[in-house]
């Protein structure tokens, strides 16, 4: 039994012919298949390196905020000449947005409710958040005030894991969880009290439960539910509802949604992020371009080494036309011949460029932030997915710079050939 | 494919050839040929009077400037390529002067390959009645042997076999025993006398052995790109 057993008997012929081909062509066939498989190899890792700096950037950005965030929409101006009753003719009138303030949402039960309807929707917490100053005796510094459930906000903004002393999950009504900053500039550690004053004036002196450390931002500063309502003076009402989905991709498409359900104002993550999500574009078509590139590269060096091939089998095909071969079983010949090194390509290529991403992927970065843990230093990423369309790709190109030279091969005069 | 003995296998009328290049090359100037099914007809004359030229255009190699080439009864120039292909797979054999075996394929797949380029397979009874050519041509030890490996007497009675793969009814052989010594020519010229004897297949030789194309049923000689019969 012959790889060509495999072939259709039509075809089995020519599938032969190939096989002898590129074993008869030694080393010439075996860089081919490595032209092919660095081609395979470069797109691998090109996309393993982007795609994986996009995961963990993404990641970095969208694991610690919410995906979604629901609110009362601010009040716009309305210009003079737009209220209702006022009169016409020439009027001159000067509109100013009304300071930051959140509004409350009191059917916050029912908004829950709705939201959890959604696809893609995985958890919703309801939350307040505000401005206020912590401080410890003399000068207090601004903080960031979130009261919201543990658990639930835990699934939002994590923060168990970049605890470094503390819990979270537990909390009591009278505890804080700080960031490290925070703790720092008030000189205070878990087990002592800090007073937090919010904006509304009132004071409340809970004990620091925990502290973590994210390694970006300062000043945060979280509370129950309860306490946070007690400290913004907002009753029962929440003034935000955060929401974490299953497909950040998917998060206009939520935002959408509960905007026309809610008739509130929802914003998704990307467009708090702009900036971000066209940075992400053009890193994808980067890759996208660069793998193209390279394997329009290998198809020409590709394309030249079958060429030259035919050349030299111009004899042969000379004969095999004496003896009847016809044009289609000559082309057919030499496209098996490109469809073998496409594939014997690919298949090292992509088993190569699993290697070397995997190896690269085990040096780690030294740690920088107090309570962190060592990550890759290529935040390379295998996706079996991409590793399937770099070898369709690299198949599909060596098989068009075959065709050239299977073309020319079958187009030649026999008596030429022979000659 | 066993053709009729007597039936007309090739015909020619007028037949003319002109190589266009920068100044146009006329080779034959009309040329008028019958043969018949089981003849062996020698063709001789100087190199580059067009010999090679007109069994390039009866094997349909070569398309005619001019006249008309009928081969089996078919009218050649009213074929397709893939027409031409199957006249040549299934109703002309070439021997060449060099064996042109292909070097990948062992002795008996060279000999089986015109079957295989006809159907795709060849039946086991394909495959023995090759086996049974090989070895009556004193090749039986050599079956499983690359070309390279082979005399050039080998390699050319070889060639004869895959000539008659599919059992033509026309054989065309351009001076199939130029590169052999004259022993080993004497061997192939018999073999395919035998073959055309035996199988009833039409023979045309070109050759430049005087000797050999004097063994022929009919002499004829190309001069001045015009045929004419020498006995």
């Amino acid at each position: 039994m012959t790889i060509t057993t495999f072939l259709p008997r039509q075809i089995r012929f020519e599938g032969q012919l190939a096989w002898r081909h590129l074993r008869s062509g030694g080393g010439q066939t075996w860089l081919t298949i490595a032209a092919v498989a660095s081609g395979v190899i470069i797109v691998i890792f090109i996309m393993g390196l982007i795609f994986g700096l996009q995961r963990k950037f993404t990641a970095l950005l969208t694991d610690a905020i919410p995906h979604v965030t629901v609110q009362v929409p601010e009040g716009k101006p309305i210009p003079y000449a737009d209220l209702p009753g006022s009169r016409p003719g020439p009027t001159s009138s000067r509109s100013e947005m009304q300071a930051p303030q959140r509004k409350n949402i009191d059917d916050w039960r029912t908004v829950l409710s709705i939201a959890d309807t959604i696809p893609n929707v995985r958890t919703v917490s309801p939350a307040v958040a505000g401005q206020g100053f912590a401080s410890k005796g003399a000068n207090p510094v601004g903080v960031s005030l979130t009261g919201a459930d543990p658990a639930q906000q835990e699934l939002i903004t994590p923060v168990t894991r970049n605890l470094i002393a503390g819990h979270y999950i537990g909390l009591a009504a009278d505890e804080v969880v700080i960031d490290y900053e925070l703790a720092k500039d008030l000189n205070v550690g878990v087990g002592d009290r800090i007073r937090i004053t919010s904006i509304s004036g009132i004071p409340e002196p809970p004990r620091i439960a925990g502290i973590y450390s994210k390694g970006q931002g300062r000043g945060s500063a979280y509370v129950t539910l309860r306490t946070g309502q007690s400290m913004l003076g907002i009753g029962n009402s929440v003034n935000v509802v955060y929401v974490k989905v299953y497909d950040i991709y998917g998060a206009d498409a939520v935002a959408e949604r509960l905007a026309v359900l809610l008739d509130c104002e929802a914003k998704s993550w990307s467009s708090e992020f702009p900036n971000f999500v066209t940075s992400l574009q053009a890193q994808a078509a980067s890759a996208y371009l660069i793998s193209g590139f390279t394997l329009i590269a290998s198809s020409f060096a590709i394309a030249s080494v079958l060429i030259v091939s035919v050349q030299r089998k111009a004899k042969q095909i000379g004969i095999l036309k004496s003896i009847g071969a016809r044009k289609n079983q000559i082309l057919l010949v030499f496209l098996l011949e490109g469809l073998g090194i496409a594939v014997a390509g690919s298949v090292m290529g992509a088993i190569a460029g699993i290697a070397v991403v995997y190896l690269l992927s085990l040096p780690k970065q030294a740690v920088t932030r107090v309570g962190g843990v060592p990550e890759s230093l290529f935040p390379l990423m295998l996706d079996p997915l991409y590793i399937l369309a770099a070898m369709g790709a690299a198949t599909l190109a060596t098989l068009l710079a075959a065709l050239l030279p299977a073309r020319s091969a079958a187009k030649m005069n026999p008596v030429d050939a022979m000659r | 494919m066993i053709a009729l003995p007597g039936k007309l296998v090739i015909e020619t009328v007028g037949l003319k050839k002109t190589y266009q290049g920068k100044l146009p090359t006329p080779v034959l100037f009309g040329i008028d040929l019958r043969v018949v099914a089981g003849e062996f007809v020698s063709i001789i004359g100087q190199s580059g009077s067009g010999k090679s030229t007109l069994l390039n255009i009866l094997g349909a190699l070569d398309v005619p400037s001019e006249g008309l080439v009928k081969i089996d009864g078919v009218d050649i120039s009213t074929l397709t390529d893939d027409g031409l292909a199957v006249l040549r797979s299934e109703v002309v054999g070439f021997v060449f002067q060099a064996h042109f075996l292909l070097e990948e394929l062992t002795c008996l797949e060279n000999a089986v390959l015109p079957i295989i380029i006809r159907k795709g397979s060849a039946t086991q009874e394909e495959v023995e009645w090759i086996h049974g050519l090989l070895v009556r041509v004193g090749l039986g030890g050599q079956l499983h042997k690359s070309p390279d490996t082979m005399s050039g007497g080998e390699n050319q009675r070889c060639a004869i076999v895959r000539a008659l793969a599919n059992r033509p009814r026309i054989v065309l052989a351009d001076e199939p025993t130029g590169n052999l010594d004259s022993h080993s020519g004497e061997e192939v010229f018999q073999l395919m006398r035998q073959m055309s004897a035996e199988i009833g297949i039409a023979f045309v030789m070109v050759t430049h052995d005087e000797r050999l194309a004097h063994a022929a049923d009919r002499i004829l000689m190309i001069e001045d790109g015009l045929m004419r019969s020498i006995e």
